[in-house]
């Protein structure tokens, strides 16, 4: 992929990641005026692993702990100038990088393992198991990557 | 704390105690059912409690239920109270973090604390229902885009999750049990979802019918039962993603009833 192809791939990625965040900030009834924010969050994160791993080469989970820490990172920026919980930013951000695909692909072979044929179940439970890995994985990299920069720059003695 | 400012408060009055973990707790018990992580919800209710004049506050947060102990002088009140509902609601996250930093200012009385908690308790949705259905909707179709499906599988995605959410609406007005409806939700937005391949409507039939359950999925929850577990609350943590892991279950089941029913694969 060139340099323009790679650009206009992650600028139509950025579009419909906004979008997505934007659904899912109006469902947790976040306050109006970070809704725009919400979007942008959910974008740059999204964007950001597309761009790492199309342009890159870079594995989906070191993707997804990158663009979740720049989701972090934008959240405690965002939430200190427009003075809201920096978690609002945090998880509208976080959704659109949920492996929602590799979740569902995880659930419908253990279905199938069900009333798969004696010796055609392994293939669906070593499906399972490497969407199931996956999902795992992703999904634990979208937690840590955004508690990141509040774990490093926000430091204060805890007051409980 | 210094020994110095845990002195230097008066000692408050018993039935004050009791006001100050009254409003503590009704603070707490909304930001829990609103989805706050645990340590939002023990630093925000100690924050309240303090600002009112205690001089320190205990805080236990566990999956379903808060317990406080308010301590002034040689005085001290602990109090349980239940947290049935899990839901998720930024705005009142957002004004209870608010009012929290006001009392920690100084700027309110007991009263007025009440009077705002009051107004926070009854506020209503920033966006009406058929806002969140059309942008429920258009998430779950960009979601199909990111997966790389077709106009096709797009428009169906949108019909299939915003009549998806409007069925979660509707269930929940009703006081369903929370997996029941996942479970039905689901199964509405396989039915629907189906159709894209059943009317042959796109070459990939099977991003419509996984993109539209997105809206079910427990995001928040999974993302605060890691938050949890790195920040010390291992109990609340394990029991966040065990939910997560049975609702993703209630969706597999929905949509294998609806795929069973109309006669699709899937794959």
């Amino acid at each position: 992929m060139n340099a323009l192809d790679l650009l206009g791939f992650v600028t139509v990625d950025a579009f419909w990641s906004a979008l997505a965040a934007l659904g899912f900030a109006v469902l947790f009834n976040v306050p109006r005026r970070v809704l725009v924010g919400c979007g942008r969050v959910g974008a740059a994160g999204h964007a950001s692993r597309a761009l790492l791993m199309e342009g890159f080469g870079v594995s989906i989970v070191a993707g997804t702990l990158a663009g979740a820490t720049l989701v972090g990172l934008i959240g405690l920026i965002l939430a200190r100038r427009l003075r809201v919980p920096a978690m609002i930013f945090n998880i509208c951000g976080g959704i659109p990088m949920v492996p929602g695909m590799f979740a569902y692909s995880t659930m419908l072979s253990l279905i199938r393992v069900v009333d798969a044929p004696p010796d055609a179940g392994e293939a669906f439970l070593i499906s399972a198991g490497i969407n199931g890995i996956r999902t795992g994985l992703i999904l634990a990299a979208i937690a840590i990557g955004i508690a990141l920069p509040g774990m490093l720059l926000r430091r204060e003695k805890p007051v409980v | 704390m210094s020994a110095v400012s845990r002195t230097a408060k008066p000692p408050l009055e018993y039935e004050v105690l009791t006001d100050v973990i009254d409003l503590a707790l009704w603070a707490g018990q909304m930001l829990l059912q609103s989805g706050a992580d645990a340590a939002r919800v023990e630093e925000t209710v100690h924050r309240m409690g303090t600002g009112l004049g205690c001089d320190w506050m205990d805080i236990l947060v566990s999956p379903n239920v808060l317990l406080v102990t308010t301590i002034s002088g040689d005085q001290f009140r602990t109090k349980v109270r239940r947290v049935p509902r899990m839901g998720v609601n930024m705005t009142i996250v957002d004004e209870i973090n608010h009012l929290s930093r006001r009392i920690d200012h100084g700027e309110l009385d007991r009263l007025a604390v009440r009077a705002e908690l009051r107004r926070i308790d009854t506020l209503h949705d920033n966006y009406d229902r058929w806002t969140v259905v059309v942008m429920v909707g258009l998430a779950c179709a960009s979601f199909s885009r990111l997966f790389g499906a077709d106009w096709g599988a797009f428009g169906v995605t949108f019909c299939a999750a915003a009549i998806a959410q409007w069925t979660r609406q509707e269930l929940h007005k009703h006081h369903f049990n929370t997996f029941m409806i996942t479970a039905i939700t689901a199964f509405t937005a396989g039915c629907v979802a189906s159709l894209a391949s059943v009317l042959e409507l796109s070459d990939q039939p099977q991003l419509a019918l996984a993109a539209s359950v997105l809206l079910l999925v427990p995001g928040v929850p999974l993302i605060h039962s890691i938050e949890d577990i790195i920040y010390g609350h291992v109990l609340i943590g394990l029991t966040r993603g065990l939910i997560g892991a049975i609702l993703a279950m209630c969706i597999a089941l929905g949509l294998l009833l609806a795929m069973g029913l109309m006669g699709v694969s899937g794959l």
